[in-house]
Parts: C-alpha cells; structure tokens; sequence
C-alpha cells in the first residue's frame, strides 16, 4: 500500500511511519506530497492537516493511530505514544524525559539526511530499540541495562 | 533571527459558545509566544516547526466547528513588525527576569528547596526558550542566575 505524509518528516511522521511498516504493512511504500491535494489516488495520508490519521483531540499523530489501527491495547507503544506526544507538542501532558532526546536527535538527523526515505530508514532502527527498550522496561519494572 | 522577514498568520473563527475549546487554542497559542495582530489574527516568525504547529492549532479550530486559514506574509511597514517584534522581545524578557529573580531569591533557601527550585526554573528557562524568536539577551542572564543556583548545591556536601 502507499502512504503519504508531508517531506521534511520529523518525529510525529517518523515514529508513524515505523509503526505502519512495523505492525500494519510491511511492504508499506511512502510518498511525500507538499499537501495533501497532491496525494496519489490510493495512498493513505497521514500527518496532515485534514487526513484522519492526524491530530486530533489534543493527540498527535502516532496516538491517533495508536487508537486507528486497534494498537492501544500494547503497553510499550502507549509508552512510546506518550514520548512522542511530548516530542512534537511539548505540551506537558505526558511525563517522558526522553521525548526531549529523541526531538533533538531527529531534528538533527534531517539535517543531515539526503532524503526523507533516508531519514526513515534511521529512525526506523532507532524505533526498534525504543520499543524494545520500552517493553522490557515494562516487564522488568526496570530500565534494561 | 533578529528581525522575521516572513510570518505565517493563523486567522481563526471559533464559536463563542462552548468556551473550553476557546480558551484551549487560546492557552496553546500564549504557549507558542504567538504575536496578536488583532483579533482572531495571530503571527509567528515563519519556519517550518513554526508552520507545523499553527497548522496543528488550525486543525483543532476547525474540529470544534471554527474555522481557519493559515497564511504567509510579509509585513510591508518595518517600523510596525519592530512593534510587533519589540512587544514579543519585553514578554520573553519579562519571563526570563522573572526567573532570575526566582533563582536570585532562592540562594537563601535550605538545599532541598534549592535543588527543587533549579529543576524547576531549567523547566521553565526550556519553556521560555521555545518561544524567544528573536534571541533574547535576558535568556542569558537568567540561564546564568539558574546555573549559579545549581552550583552552590553541588558545591556543597552531596548527600
């Protein structure tokens, strides 16, 4: 299937992206249009103004589709819901200190990206370590050493 | 960036009626360290995490039965953007040296009050920082006045 989210991904459309390949599509291919009037007919928007896996109700992105995909009943990706919530809006609801890392960690990385395909294939690596860093933190009740 | 040449205006129309998502988009937009340019107009300088976040914020108008448009801009008086300016600048000032007074009066304070307030004041400094646009000299001052503060606990026994 083809997915499309607006270029110059950050860490809301990264960490989407990562789940998408990881839980829903394997074969997932993506696209990024400047807006969404450029979608390619067939693709699932995601990440923009407009598309239904979006923000909405106060939650970014990777939370809506959390709920969409009928992913919310895994604690590691509420977890990892939580870090990028605080990531992209920095609004406090969520108590992550990791979320401040990961932002400037990512920012710094599209600077260095040749292109967003390049960029995803990084972060998706480094969203495989998160999730399971977080779901052994989760069993143990302990950060894993 | 010392002076924004192009800003991304969100003009935005929200119900009067219920008033929560009002004042919801309204605190968020204070948070971001929006300029007022009247009312249901609202500018920042533009770039594309700036831009990300005024499409955000236009979305939730538009989910609670407002309506928003987003729009880049020029202004074409100077000397009106260096008021608009100016008063964005004395708001972040006025924070920033509301911190450092916080962290200049806390040197008193036993060492447990010391350590939470520097927590604090980092938090609220990270806060600030996110909407100082324009580099703020206070910003300096303070981030000093809330190290200094932190010094003086590690320079003591640690427990």
């Amino acid at each position: 299937m083809k997915w499309a989210t607006r270029p110059g991904v950050h860490v809301d459309r990264a960490a989407c992206a990562w789940l998408i390949r990881r839980f829903i599509d394997p074969d997932a291919e993506f696209v990024f249009p400047a807006d969404l009037a450029a979608i390619p007919a067939g693709a699932t928007p995601f990440d923009m103004r407009g598309a239904a896996l979006g923000h909405h109700q106060g939650r970014c992105s990777f939370e809506t589709a959390l709920e969409a995909f009928g992913l919310d009943d895994d604690p590691a990706l509420e977890e990892i819901g939580h870090i990028i919530h605080e990531a992209d809006l920095a609004d406090e609801r969520c108590d992550a200190p990791a979320a401040a890392g990961l932002d400037v960690l990512i920012r710094g990385l599209t600077l260095t990206s040749e292109s967003d395909h390049d960029t995803l294939a990084i972060t998706s690596r480094l969203f495989d370590g998160l999730y399971e860093h977080t779901r052994r933190q989760l069993m143990t009740g302990r950060p894993p050493a | 960036m010392n002076q924004a040449d192009d800003w991304v205006l969100l003009a935005y129309r929200l119900p009067r009626v219920p008033s929560t998502p009002r004042s919801a988009v309204w605190r968020k937009l204070k948070r971001l360290g929006v300029a007022q340019l009247g009312d249901g107009l609202v500018a920042l300088p533009a770039d594309p995490r700036t831009r990300e976040q005024l499409e955000w914020i236009a979305e939730e108008v538009t989910d609670h039965g407002g309506e928003a448009t987003l729009w880049l801009g020029r202004p074409l008086d100077t000397n009106a953007s260096s008021v608009v300016v100016g008063r964005m600048t004395a708001a972040v000032a006025a924070e920033y040296e509301a911190v450092a007074a916080e962290a200049a009066a806390m040197r008193t304070a036993d060492a447990a009050a010391r350590r939470r307030a520097v927590a604090r004041l980092r938090r609220e400094l990270h806060r600030i920082q996110g909407r100082d646009f324009f580099t703020c000299p206070q910003g300096e001052a303070a981030r000093r006045a809330v190290e200094t503060l932190a010094a003086a606990d590690t320079a003591g026994a640690r427990t």
